[in-house]
């Protein structure tokens, strides 16, 4: 008897919800074991810690962040580019704002203020999603290696900048920037427990209508899914498939820059030195989110909510002393691998065979 | 004389490190494994062979353990992606966080293990010294482990058969090589390299261990290994390159008065700038990567 793959003739049924669904569900499990072997906390309170994080108000900000940076990523997962240099781009945006913010004087002007500071970061996260694309098009460097390699080179320009000509003056002997201006920190809802604000709503607002309509009511977005599938058509078709390469990182890049000024301007204020343990690394945790709602927009506002209780588990976790970045990294492994290996089972299955 | 000696004996823990590292992950992107799961690994090697030391007292085992770890993981990298009609990238980028999370569980309990040793025994240490018999001896290995891959490659069936499934999976197959097998055991020879050089980083180069410590390096590994077109030889030049410039960064941000993020964004950049200039050189034809990197091998049952 041996065991083999086979094609099915159509897809597994409801595997576009299904697969996902049980690839959370393994995963957690696989990552409470682990947690359990390793660092002897029981799965009950780990499980606690998960359920918390679903009806945590705290859960609601990462909620909105993963869902801009799940679209972010959907747009060049589309095309089989793979953007996991979000967390760079972030950290980009959040530089340009930042410095919209504390040097200029725009801040006098709130609305100007705050265009400005989404704009700047909107551009400068492109760009560094930009450079990955020329790397991808005309050299034919794995844009994972080089986005990854650029989001440590993002925290260090950074970094450099906080400890040297930025440093602010009233900072207790912190390392880390003046607050910005209260004209341009967005406004807070009047919620108690709650840190959204209005202005990521109305920008996620926007995030997802720019991508609904760039993705499907444009020749760009048919395009955009071709890459994926078949790149050989389209470029017998005669597209420019470089540009497009170039295009599908700059706009996802661009998109992720954007969460960089929401975190500073919503409810960072500052940016405290060494930046690379100053963040949630929602630009990883977006991977598993663009990946598990299977490239589909409408499913990553589930998937961002799910996954956003799991960040919250996480950091509940580290108040509680365990874990913490270590929590979120084990859980994006186990639910991810999971994840890689059931999918596979939406177009094969396995069958025992006799003899 | 006896300080240009010094001076070259000194970049020995940091060559080797990457070295061994990225002869491993080209010997297995020889078999048209796309690994993208090395940094990864890296981290989590670079932790285990922190921790082992510390628990067993004894650096040797520790390096031991880190390598059968690692040799672990790129056994199941391989069997799932040959057995399996599954993205290599998303394969491998699991593994890696994967080997993030489990390596950051690791390594920091390990820490205040180690406080609690040296407070009982103020002359407890993990790594191995750093003396200039260490440095020659790792040269040494590094120079063996070089000669041992290219015969490996050029001269034994073995080596043959790894290239052609890196090459075209499906001939080398028809050809009546076991793939499934071929690879398995360049991921177990690769990997098991990249733990040794990780555990070379933690034990001889840098003896120290805080949440983010070594992350990062394996693509630095990666970069060293893709810009000399994953030869043996060729490698231990642009490996030579970046440990020299790791091991002076420290030195350079002194004499330069530069500031310390600078100098750690070098490497970075210069993994960058590397792989650019291979793509841009005649090099890259030359030495072009396996046909197959990448590319799914899954043989469709015909038979149902």
């Amino acid at each position: 008897m041996h065991i083999t793959v086979v094609r099915r003739v159509k897809p597994l049924p409801l595997g576009n919800v299904l697969i996902p669904s049980l690839s959370i569900i393994t995963g957690i499990l696989l990552a409470s074991l682990i947690l359990y072997l390793l660092m002897n906390i029981p799965p009950s309170q780990f499980f606690t810690y998960v359920g918390e994080g679903f009806v945590s108000l705290e859960t609601l900000r990462d909620f909105i962040l993963l869902t801009i940076l799940g679209t972010a990523l959907i747009i060049s997962f589309k095309g089989a580019v793979w953007n996991i240099g979000a967390e760079g781009q972030i950290t980009m945006g959040m530089l340009a704002a930042a410095y919209v913010a504390l040097f200029t004087n725009l801040s006098s002007s709130p609305i100007l203020g705050k265009i400005t500071m989404v704009v700047l970061a909107l551009i400068l996260g492109g760009a560094w999603g930009l450079i990955a694309g020329v790397l991808k098009a005309y050299l034919s460097i794995d844009e994972v290696a080089s986005t990854l390699i650029m989001n440590y080179i993002a925290y260090y320009i950074l970094n450099y900048l906080v400890r040297g000509p930025w440093k602010g003056k009233h900072t207790y002997g912190y390392i880390r920037t003046d607050l910005i201006p209260e004209s341009v920190c967005f406004s807070t809802l009047p919620i108690r427990g709650i840190t959204i604000t209005y202005e990521e709503i109305l920008l996620l607002i926007v995030t997802l209508v720019f991508a609904y309509v760039l993705l499907y009511k444009t020749a760009l977005g048919v395009r955009i899914r071709i890459l994926g599938s078949n790149p050989e058509a389209l470029k017998a078709a005669g597209v420019n498939v470089k540009l497009l390469i170039i295009t599908l990182l700059t706009i996802s890049g661009a998109i992720s820059g954007i969460v960089g000024a929401i975190q500073l301007a919503g409810y960072l204020h500052r940016i405290s030195y060494p930046i690379e343990t100053h963040t949630p690394y929602l630009g990883y945790t977006a991977i598993l989110v663009a990946w598990l709602s299977m490239l589909d927009l409408r499913a990553v506002p589930i998937i961002a909510f799910i996954i956003g209780s799991l960040n919250q588990a996480g950091r509940l976790l580290q108040i509680a002393g365990v874990g913490g970045i270590a929590v979120t990294y084990l859980f994006i492994g186990t639910i991810l691998m999971t994840f890689t290996i059931l999918r596979v089972f939406s177009e094969y299955k396995i069958k025992l065979i006799k003899g | 004389m006896n300080t240009i000696i010094h001076s070259i004996l000194a970049v020995a823990p940091a060559f080797t490190a990457y070295y061994l590292t990225a002869l491993g992950h080209g010997f297995f992107e020889k078999s048209g494994v796309l690994n993208l799961a090395i940094d990864g690994v890296f981290y989590l090697s670079v932790a285990i062979a922190y921790a082992s030391a510390i628990y067993t007292g004894n650096p040797y085992i520790a390096m031991f353990i880190s390598a059968l770890t690692a040799s672990i993981f790129g056994i199941l990298l391989a069997f799932i992606v040959t057995k399996l009609p599954i993205s290599h990238g998303a394969a491998g980028l699991s593994l890696m966080f994967l080997g993030y999370g489990l390596g950051a569980l690791i390594g920091n309990p390990a820490v205040f293990k180690f406080r609690e040793i040296k407070m009982a025994n103020i002359g407890f240490s993990i790594n191995i010294p750093r003396t200039p018999l260490t440095s020659v001896t790792l040269f040494m290995v590094s120079i063996v482990a070089c000669l041992v891959l290219l015969y490996i490659l050029k001269g034994t069936k073995l080596g043959a058969a790894v290239r052609a499934s890196g090459e075209d999976p499906h001939a080398a197959s028809a050809l009546g090589i076991d793939v499934l097998k071929i690879r398995l055991l360049a991921g177990a020879i690769g990997y098991a390299l990249i733990g040794i050089g990780a555990a070379i980083f933690e034990l001889v180069w840098l003896p120290t261990w805080q949440q983010m410590h070594g992350m990062g390096h394996g693509w630095i590994a990666f970069a060293i290994s893709l810009s000399s077109g994953r030869h043996p030889i060729l490698t231990m030049l642009t490996s030579t390159a970046f440990a020299t410039l790791l091991t002076y960064q420290y030195l350079l941000q002194a004499a330069y008065n530069l500031s310390p993020e600078i100098a750690k964004m070098t490497p970075f950049i210069a993994a960058i700038a590397a792989m650019t200039i291979f793509m841009v050189t005649p090099l890259r034809r030359k030495l072009s990567p396996p046909l197959s990197l990448g590319k799914i091998f899954f043989k469709e049952e015909r038979t149902l």
